[in-house]
């Protein structure tokens, strides 16, 4: 596949991602913020949510199987992942986030596990998406090319 | 040491000056090969966050320290285990301006330490933003202007304490290049106070590598405003989304009465 085809495959694979609702503006930023003096900005601000994100998903699934429920310790669980997700844009786990926060607040213990399952599949959802976006954008450097800038009117 | 971190700082900013987001970068070499950078220190728990706005404020050409707690700012600051004190022998002749206690060049237990804006975030476990503002202004380093960050929408009340203590602004996160502006807005009118009493003082403004600068940086004012603008309209496509938050937090965000900027 060449270059040219190879850009629009992705350009039309990350607009998608936001049509869907998996990324939002904010994701635009990071992009916008990465330069030719760190041109892997965006993959490392992606790898450190990933990797925050798998740690807190299991402190809190951890939290959540205890005979007696810290709630406060799951909230400020959530709290995290909701500012780390809501500063890379993936904003379907920041809503994820949001909602299991009200159930926090309220005890909710079988409210709390349904949000946390679903917490953990926005995340493995837009986790493998973006790892098919940096993937594509990878290939796209290796074959000499260069990765367009998207520009979305919101 | 003042020296050497202005050489750094030529070193870092030759990078960025490839950033293609700065057309201006030919105007502002001039500047910048004078090596003063306002210094940003940055507290956030998030290391996500850090590297977000370690990245903002770098490629808004300043120089950046993160760190990742109240605990750990306030001992970069030498601010742990000391007497908050301007009068320590360490802190006098090389550092700059040790006479006035203005925000560019404050003296301190790290000597030649210059730090011109703190952002902190509000809510981190231990030392909150607010304990940490609250320690700062009762220091040596109360001169420095504060930021205050929270991911949250904040209840005004909790806004508005923060700002009673001191604070400049409390902003949201995650900021945007466009929040950088304010943040420069700030950091010049620090700067404005800081040029008044260097004024006042021949000796300082000859002795002294940062007082040249300051000087320096005062009449540049207007490429740097211009630099913030062009930000801005890099970040048409987000127009919407920043319509959206400037009038939700409208209310959150209590006018910061009689913001001079030195233009």
């Amino acid at each position: 596949m060449e270059v040219g085809q190879m850009q629009r495959r992705l350009v039309d694979y990350t607009k998608s991602l936001f049509m869907e609702g998996f990324l939002d503006a904010q994701f635009l930023q990071l992009q916008q913020l990465q330069d030719e003096s760190n041109p892997d900005f965006v993959v490392e601000v992606v790898s450190l949510f990933l990797d925050d994100s798998e740690k807190l998903l299991n402190d809190l699934t951890m939290a959540l199987d205890q005979p007696n429920v810290d709630f406060k310790k799951v909230d400020a669980h959530v709290h995290q992942l909701k500012g780390s997700s809501s500063s890379i844009g993936a904003q379907r786990v920041k809503n994820a986030c949001i909602a299991f926060r009200s159930f926090c607040e309220e005890q909710n213990i079988d409210a709390t596990l349904r949000c946390l399952q679903q917490v953990k599949q926005e995340y493995y959802l837009v986790k493998n998406k973006l790892e098919t976006m940096l993937r594509l954008e990878q290939q796209i450097v290796a074959a000499g090319g260069s990765i367009p800038m998207i520009e979305l009117g919101f | 040491m003042e020296l050497m971190k202005s050489s750094d700082n030529i070193i870092q900013d030759r990078t960025q000056q490839q950033h293609k987001q700065e057309p201006e970068m030919q105007a502002q070499e001039g500047q910048q090969e004078q090596g003063h950078h306002f210094h940003v220190l940055a507290v956030d728990d998030s290391v996500i966050d850090r590297k977000l706005l370690e990245k903002l404020l770098k490629v808004s050409s300043y120089q950046v320290t993160c760190v990742d707690s109240g605990d750990k700012a306030l001992e970069y600051l030498g601010l742990l285990n000391n007497l908050d004190s301007d009068s320590t022998a360490s802190s006098s002749s090389s550092s700059s301006s040790s006479s006035n206690s203005s925000s560019c060049s404050q003296s301190s237990q790290r000597e030649g330490l210059k730090v011109n804006l703190i952002m902190t975030d509000f809510c981190m476990p231990g030392m909150s933003g607010y304990d940490l503002l609250k320690r700062l202004k009762g220091s040596s380093w109360k001169d420095v202007p504060v930021v205050v960050m929270s991911s949250e929408n904040v209840p005004s009340r909790i806004s508005i304490r923060c700002l009673e203590g001191g604070a400049e602004e409390f902003m949201l996160k995650p900021l945007q290049l466009s929040d950088l502006e304010k943040i420069e807005a700030y950091l010049l009118k620090s700067l404005h106070l800081s040029c008044t009493n260097i004024d006042k003082d021949d000796d300082d403004n000859n002795a002294d590598h940062n007082s040249d600068n300051n000087n320096d940086k005062v009449v540049n004012n207007d490429s740097n405003i211009d630099k913030g603008n062009n930000s801005t309209s890099m970040n048409n496509n987000f127009s919407k989304r920043k319509a959206l938050s400037s009038e939700d937090t409208e209310s959150r965000r209590p006018k910061i009465k009689g913001l001079a900027v030195a233009i």
